[in-house]
């Protein structure tokens, strides 16, 4: 019976397999879970400085400031990829990669020279594979990041930007929807995109100036900006995997039941056999 | 009363009622009272004091005060 032991071995390695990836997916399911509650309690934050932001902004004051200069002729630009450090989280890294691609191939195509900052083994890993230059790359960026990895992040770039030797920043992210569906898009983080509605302007008594709040304010909406990409990328790559581990296991599942099948009709067929020889066996001794 | 938040961006540390607020401006203390004018200022680095509830330290943000809502908005605070 070689085909019946043959099976016998590749039924518990699914089962193997389907153990490990039902395990990935019940730890992506809880990881994601917190991952899903930091995007939450990253919002007020987020709304409390855009409301301020947008309270204070006038045109007038744009000008003095350089988070918000609009270059004229843009000369570099700068994408920051947000990947992970871990595979097995199906199409992720690959669409994500493919955005800053893509994003990268249109800059260059107006004539930009684009630097491109790397976080996560797996984005850094396809770049080293093109064999494309990296301006620089984070791999120490946990599933759990904190505002100060944002601000480690956006800080050079803000500072060059400032300078002028940069002309925008652009992120590459996922913006987390919901456990199905985070795709990658690139948001430009520099310049800070002017507020178009000015809300319902209060007469706010303003200490020091509005221009100096504004000079705390821009900077740590920038920042913000990254945070939340990091945060929202992180909930997203959960997600991923937890539905990539899902669909393995289902998949397991299925080729379980096709190969206990095939199995058991090879046992049957193998015994049937049997009694017709023992038969056929019996019957040549009393004929 | 005054309803009083003190927001971080990984978390909202406190959300509640108070009858006042402490907080270190750029430039010094400042307390404010319920029915305080509209407000924006920036922080300095100090401590918070919610009247009647929990303490921060804070270092930079702004505190925005309007209709006797208080939010502190800072990047880096931590209960006292």
């Amino acid at each position: 019976m070689a085909k019946g032991r043959e099976l016998v071995g590749r039924i518990k390695s699914t089962e193997n397999t389907r153990k490990i990836t039902r395990t990935m997916e019940m730890v992506a399911t809880s990881k994601m879970k917190r991952a899903q509650d930091r995007v939450v309690a990253a919002r007020p934050y987020a709304k409390a400085l855009g409301d301020v932001i947008s309270s204070l902004y006038n045109a007038e004051l744009a000008e003095s400031f350089p988070l918000l200069r609009q270059p004229v002729t843009m000369k570099t630009a700068a994408v920051l990829l947000l990947s992970s450090n871990r595979g097995l989280a199906g199409g992720f890294n690959a669409n994500l990669i493919r955005e800053a691609r893509h994003l990268v191939a249109k800059l260059e195509g107006e004539g930009i020279t684009v630097e491109l900052h790397v976080v996560g083994r797996k984005g850094a890993g396809y770049f080293r594979y093109v064999g494309r230059e990296l301006a620089s790359q984070r791999t120490d960026i946990s599933e759990a990041p904190h505002a100060a990895d944002a601000s480690s992040l956006v800080d050079g770039l803000m500072g060059r930007f400032i300078s002028g030797s940069l002309d925008a920043v652009y992120v590459v992210h996922s913006v987390y929807k919901s456990a199905l569906s985070a795709p990658p898009t690139s948001t430009q983080v520099l310049p800070v995109a002017r507020p178009d509605k000015t809300s319902a302007q209060k007469d706010y008594l303003l200490y020091p100036s509005a221009e100096a709040i504004l000079t705390e304010l821009l900077p740590a909406y920038v920042r913000n900006a990254v945070y939340r990409a990091l945060v929202e990328t992180a909930a997203a790559e959960q997600a991923a995997r937890r539905n990539a581990m899902k669909s393995a296991t289902d998949n397991a599942g299925e080729m379980l039941n096709v190969l206990r099948r095939t199995y058991n009709r090879a046992r049957q067929a193998n015994i049937t056999q049997e009694i017709a020889e023992i038969v056929g066996g019996a019957s040549a001794l009393t004929g | 009363m005054l309803h009083v938040s003190v927001i971080s961006p990984e978390a909202t540390l406190f959300e509640g009622e108070a009858p006042s607020v402490t907080a270190p401006a750029f430039d010094g203390e400042v307390g404010i009272l319920t029915d305080h004018a509209p407000m924006v200022t920036v922080l300095g680095k100090g401590t918070l004091r919610v009247g009647g509830g929990p303490s921060f330290t804070v270092e930079g943000g702004f505190l925005q005060v309007v209709d006797n809502q208080v939010r502190v908005v800072t990047e880096k605070a931590a209960k006292a």
